[in-house]
């Protein structure tokens, strides 16, 4: 388990038991956001409580996604909250991030959402219907 | 190794996964053919077909102009143009903004910028026409094309350039920046400034690097990428 391998299988074993690009990709989305409004402090408290919402919401992208990441048991609380501040975004954040990561936030919360654990190895549709025909007769 | 305690910690996570109960760590399977979690397809549609719903009609609501958005945009310079512009209450001044520590944009600058800050209580624009530079791409936002005119409240943007024709109504000029009372937006102290009741700028290009606005509404929204900008 030394070298460069082990550290390779350590991290894959790693990702699969976490939806790992749904909590990236919803974390990297409201870092995008963030980056695109970094509007002074001063503006933002003239603005008032909108304003605020500007920033709180894609911080709030952010947690949900490493929240995703590491404790990938509250998934479907995480997706279904991060799906809901993503699509906040667009009204509060830039047009949420110029369009990028509100995109970018919405497939991480899809992914996150649809993610199960402990599935089968991926089979091919072709496959899986080869194993039909030869189990009917 | 570095990899070990990096193991640790998720090994302990794993059971926590609701589903998989008491099927053991897929830790003695050869990585590859291992039981591991992945998205389902269907079950990402679930959620998937109606965000994608949502994101349409907000996307269509604020096309029409019935949902203001929210602007704040710095650091990064663009560019703004309308044919026309009219404001109620505007304000002007002078003042030089400090960028980010090592940002990128910051070039033969030394970090700082001398901008015009204008300020502006409640504006319409027609043909407003906005391209933020990302790099090789630019983002191109075009709304107000048609009969409804963009509108915005709370608008203050700091701007490198400033062009246009423009006309004002009962203007004050060479107040000093602190004492503005137009657009609830106070400047600094001793810094030359002016305002008026009303504006009306035919032909605006601004080249900004901050813009803030409480709301903003986009009648006409398009949004696209291209290789020129406004």
């Amino acid at each position: 388990m030394n070298g460069p391998d082990g550290f390779r299988s350590a991290f894959r074993r790693w990702r699969a038991d976490r939806p790992f690009w749904g909590g990236l990709l919803l974390a990297l989305g409201g870092a995008w956001i963030l980056l695109t409004m970094k509007a002074s402090l001063k503006v933002i408290l003239h603005v008032g409580m909108q304003g605020l919402a500007g920033y709180l919401l894609p911080a709030l992208m952010v947690l949900l996604g490493l929240l995703t990441l590491f404790n990938p048991a509250q998934r479907l609380f995480y997706s279904i909250t991060g799906i809901l501040v993503t699509l906040g975004t667009w009204l509060t954040s830039n047009l949420g991030g110029f369009f990028v990561g509100l995109l970018l936030g919405a497939v991480g919360s899809c992914l996150a959402f649809g993610w199960l654990p402990d599935q089968e190895p991926r089979r091919g549709r072709r496959q899986r219907r080869k194993e039909a025909a030869a189990a009917a007769p | 190794m570095a990899s070990s305690p990096d193991v640790t910690p998720s090994a302990g996570n794993t059971p926590e996964n609701p589903e998989s109960g008491s099927v053991p760590e897929a830790s003695e399977n050869p990585v590859g053919t291992a039981r591991r979690g992945r998205v389902r397809a269907r079950r990402a549609a679930v959620m998937a077909v109606p965000a994608t719903l949502v994101a349409g009609a907000l996307a269509v609501l604020t096309a029409e102009g019935a949902l203001g958005v929210q602007f704040a945009i710095s650091g990064m310079p663009f560019t703004v143009t309308a044919t026309e512009l009219n404001g109620t209450g505007f304000e002007q001044f002078g003042g030089l903004d400090n960028m980010a520590p090592g940002s990128p944009n910051e070039g033969d600058t030394g970090g700082q910028v001398l901008i015009v800050t204008s300020a502006i209580k409640n504006a319409t624009l027609t043909k407003l026409c906005q391209s933020v530079d990302l790099g090789g791409t630019n983002l191109l936002i075009t709304a107000g094309g048609g009969a409804e005119k963009v509108s915005a409240t709370d608008l203050t943007t700091d701007s490198t350039e400033l062009s246009g024709d423009a006309a004002f109504n009962n203007i004050e000029i060479g107040n000093d920046a602190s004492t503005l009372t137009k657009a609830g937006v106070k400047g600094p102290i001793g810094v030359f400034s002016q305002q008026a009741d009303t504006v009306r700028i035919a032909n605006l290009r601004q080249t900004n690097y901050a813009t803030t606005a409480g709301v903003f509404k986009l009648p006409g929204l398009k949004l696209r990428f291209s290789s020129t900008g406004c």
